[in-house]
């Protein structure tokens, strides 16, 4: 008898669960739009400019083959991004869904409007936005980007920017930052935070350089069909879109900031021997970078200490290295990095009054409260402060070499 | 009030209805009991009666005057369960040819021979395929081994299938399944009880038990179990296994039933008990956990590590045939993040021409699957092979083609189908096909989370059963450290113990030590 009046409460709990909660939101697979790029362009007013890039799921079917294109452009303006969503369903007939998103995109004209960071934070508000995702900078309007951008070997549209990202990040030609880390460093107040840089404008001839890296999107002179470049970073400081780090600074800064992480880096050094020449290395770091703050004279002092590993691979000059000449590489390369390292913190000082390099967050350590941190206000004291960086590279093999060679006898 | 009298009217009609029941058995019952006489005409004319003769044919009785002594005598046997040829040589022949006035009966037969004086017993005997010998004069009946009944032969096992280890299986005689567990253990310590568990058909059940492993406590709770049993007839062990079990309506199974007289021996041995029966080509091992229905006879035989990697494929094939179909529907339904693009895309395009929605879509599949199943176990032989291809191509090619149903989801019901032959047992394997549907429901209406809830509640009912006093999920829950063979087997030279939940009077396993 008890155990009947237990059985009869437990099945009425059960049924309260069933109306209490249940299935009001959900939808099926095949019924929902899937957005993978959101573009956001300064629009009229107050107002922004929102693009959608859905796919087309269409393409995934076996049989039968689809006349349908792979993905939809639409732009229109809004007031935010949730809103959008339904303003956007007098066009597409699928409930529009975030859960595909991949990047958003936004231009450098809105991005370097103060007002930028109001719209950014309906992200924050979205759940569907996952904050993993990447945001990308144009240097044109995202619509013209978008529809723009046509790859030609991915025809699915969502991996070309996964791929392109990943690609283009382990070549360290675009920072790793996410959303996330927009929200995080803005909110900290003490550093600047760098986004990909990507266009579809070409520079017109492109741009002559020595090393492979010193350019922009858009400088690089590529001939063919695809004319999309990822190459480079803008700088925010506050929130707000300031200015432009080229490949080569987006590769040192990875160097000096320990939270991103360094792939292998490809890259050429002049050949100290043989000037008209330069030597391809494969650069990549094994250890930590040291960082020792010294806070208690007037000027703060930052020593850093970068390792870095590196492979020499080819050699145009043909030279044939021995000791003596390997050390004289060694302090060639150290010597070319600690160049260009400072310059680039002169840059982030004097340009910028910020930096990109994670180190606010090393020196919090250093202060026994937040407040007192605070107090030292880290921005407005990094242009002030002295940096000494020092480069210690590690020669590492030449690869497997086959013998060169001797130029003076094929010439003969 | 009301109530009262609609019950009432009910009682009423039923009892019109149905007029008590004739005890048929009563008047027979009182004459069963009583013990037979010394004559003889007097004891055929009462057999005669009892077993319809000359009506039922295939009762013998042969009337002859033994040799020597001159006396009248009946042979009694039922000619379809005995063997003719040992009556005529072994007792018919010596008795006709006796020529020595003073031989007892005892000595002239070469078969052993025992006495009974009660009807009932003789009855009992002669039902058992034993043959009668009625002597004139002589208030007893002698009864003669002669029993032969039909039946198969030892065969290799169909259902419980090994490819490294012992072949034959039960078959539907009792003593030949006893004496394929005493030929796995030479013990004088395995005993074989017998109690009769129905009272019309009389069927005899075998106890068996190792007297000095088995827990008392435990044999006389089934003892119990078994003789308070009111029956009429219990024809074999399938069905007895339900008169015994604690929770009939369980989805849980509590008992085991195997056909291999190998399993039942390492049972046995570990202070198990074992019912055997005739009609059964099986055994029942009680009390079971949940980890005797999982495991399989060649987890042992196999080496160490390809006996875990059976255990961890038929794991796998346990969870896949539970949620795989859940976890689509939650997925597609609430989780769609969760899915690599790719996935998501095709899934969304090949389902957009799909008339239902996912649940209907799945159950129609796993609803046709079972069909198919159970159709594929009932078709004659020959008509067999035709029921595979038809089943296959018309549920996955032209469903698909139709429309129907969406690629994914056929392979998702198939996968699901295909895992549940893994579970060898047979009652396990019903429950988890039976239970996949509650998944699939829940996982409908709540997502993840019913699915997670379900498995949740349904992990505290497993924890709730018991087997005999033993609990469900022992020795994992409650935590023994005797015998740890539960998801793995250890290695052999490890394996010290009986397990501690059954407290058999030897726990441990080597002997000597």
């Amino acid at each position: 008898m008890k155990n009947q009046l237990c059985l009869r409460q437990f099945l009425f709990l059960i049924s309260m669960l069933l109306m209490l909660s249940g299935c009001w939101d959900q939808t099926n697979i095949d019924k929902r739009a899937y957005v993978v790029a959101i573009g956001i362009d300064k629009g009229e007013d107050n107002k922004i400019n929102i693009s959608y890039l859905i796919t087309n799921p269409e393409l995934s079917k076996q049989e039968g083959a689809s006349s349908e294109p792979a993905y939809e452009i639409i732009t229109f303006p809004t007031n935010d991004l949730i809103s959008a969503k339904n303003t956007a369903n007098s066009v597409i007939a699928k409930e529009i869904t975030y859960n595909m998103l991949g990047v958003i995109i936004v231009s450098e004209e809105l991005a370097k409007e103060p007002e930028f960071i109001r719209y950014m934070y309906d992200v924050t508000k979205d759940r569907e936005i996952k904050r993993n995702k990447t945001m990308i900078i144009t240097k044109e309007d995202v619509k013209t980007f978008l529809t723009e951008n046509k790859p030609k070997l991915e025809t699915r549209v969502h991996k070309y920017f996964e791929f392109i990202i990943e690609n283009a990040k382990n070549a360290g030609l675009i920072p790793d930052f996410k959303l996330h880390s927009y929200f995080s460093i803005t909110e900290s107040d003490a550093g600047l935070f760098l986004s990909p840089y990507a266009t579809t404008e070409q520079v017109p001839g492109g741009k002559y350089t020595v090393g492979e890296d010193e350019l922009l999107a858009g400088e690089l002179n590529i001939e063919g069909d695809s004319n999309t470049q990822f190459l480079g970073s803008a700088v925010f400081k506050e929130g707000k879109m300031i200015g432009t780090l080229n490949g080569e600074e987006t590769r040192l800064t990875i160097l000096l900031n320990e939270t991103l992480e360094m792939g292998e880096i490809y890259t050429t050094y002049s050949d100290p021997f043989n000037q008209q020449y330069r030597i391809s290395t494969r650069m990549m770091k094994r250890d930590k970078n040291e960082v020792k703050m010294d806070f208690t004279g007037y000027i703060p002092v930052i020593d850093v200490t970068v390792p870095v590993y590196t492979d020499i691979l080819s050699t145009h000059s043909m030279e044939t290295f021995d000791n003596g000449k390997i050390e004289q590489l060694k302090l060639h390369i150290e010597d070319e990095i600690n160049k260009k390292l400072n310059n680039l913190i002169k840059r982030t000082q004097e340009e910028f009054k910020g930096e990109p390099f994670g180190w606010a967050l090393i020196a919090r350590k250093k202060f026994w409260t937040r407040h007192d941190f605070e107090k030292f206000d880290w921005m407005n004291t990094y242009p002030n402060m002295k940096v000494n960086v020092k480069v210690m590279v590690t020669i590492g093999t030449f690869g497997e070499q086959s013998k060169l060679p001797d130029l003076s006898e094929v010439r003969d | 009030m009301e109530k009262m009298r609609v019950k009432q009217f009910f009682n009423k009609l039923i009892k019109e209805e149905h007029p008590p029941f004739e005890k048929a058995a009563k008047e027979d019952d009182l004459l069963k009991k009583k013990q037979i006489d010394s004559s003889l005409a007097k004891n055929m004319e009462i057999f005669k009666e009892i077993y319809y003769v000359p009506n039922n044919c295939d009762v013998n009785i042969r009337d002859i005057e033994i040799g020597g002594t001159k006396k009248m005598a009946a042979v009694l046997s039922i000619s379809s369960i005995s063997n003719i040829k040992i009556i005529e040589e072994l007792i018919i022949r010596p008795l006709l040819s006796n020529d020595n006035e003073s031989k007892v009966i005892e000595k002239l037969l070469s078969q052993q021979v025992r006495k009974a004086q009660v009807i009932e017993d003789i009855l009992k005997e002669i039902n058992n395929g034993n043959t009668a010998l009625f002597v004139d004069g002589e208030p007893n009946a002698y009864i003669i081994n002669t029993s032969n009944f039909q039946g198969r032969s030892v065969e290799k096992a169909e259902n419980e299938v090994v490819v490294k280890g012992p072949k034959e299986s039960f078959n539907e005689q009792a003593i030949t399944n006893i004496s394929l567990i005493r030929k796995k253990i030479r013990d004088e310590n395995l005993i074989v009880e017998s109690t009769t568990i129905s009272k019309r058909a009389k069927n005899e059940l075998y106890l068996l038990y190792i007297k000095d492993i088995a827990n008392e406590e435990l044999l006389t709770t089934i003892r119990n179990k078994i003789n308070s049993l009111d029956v009429d007839s219990i024809q074999n062990l399938s069905v007895l296994e339900q008169y015994i079990e604690d929770n009939i309506y369980s989805l849980f199974p509590t008992i085991l039933y195997t056909e291999r007289p190998d399993r039942a021996g390492e049972f046995l041995e570990d202070g198990f008990i074992v019912l055997i029966m005739d009609n059964s080509p099986d055994a029942l091992i009680l009390p079971a956990t949940f980890w005797s229905f999982f495991h399989n006879a060649e987890d042992h035989y196999l080496r160490f590590l390809f006996g875990n990697f059976i255990r961890i494929l038929r794991l796998l094939a346990l969870f896949i045939t539970l949620f795989i179909s859940a976890i689509y529907i939650a997925i597609t339904n609430y989780h769609v993040e969760m899915i690599p693009p790719d996935l998501l895309l095709a899934i969304s395009s090949t389902r957009e021409i799909v008339p239902f929605p996912p649940l209907v879509e799945i159950l129609m599949l796993e609803i046709a699957f079972e069909l198919i199943r159970e159709g594929g176990l009932r078709v004659p032989k020959p008509i067999g092979p035709t029921i595979g291809i038809v089943g296959a191509l018309i549920l996955g090619q032209a469903a698909v083609q139709a429309n129907l149903v969406s690629p994914l989801v056929v392979i998702i019901v198939a996968l699901g189908g295909l895992s549940s032959f893994a579970i060898g047992d047979t009652n396990l394997n019903y429950t988890i096909r039976l239970m996949r549907f509650p998944f699939l429901i829940s996982a409908g209406v709540f997502g993840l989370y019913g699915l997670t809830a379900l498995f949740t509640i349904g992990l505290f009912y497993m924890t709730s059963i018991k087997s005999f006093g033993v609990p469900y999920l022992a020795p994992m829950t409650p935590n023994d450290s005797t015998a740890k063979d539960t998801i793995f087997r250890r290695l052999l030279k490890n394996e010290l113990y009986r397990p501690g939940y059954l407290k058999p009077k030897d726990i441990e396993k080597k002997a000597g030590e």
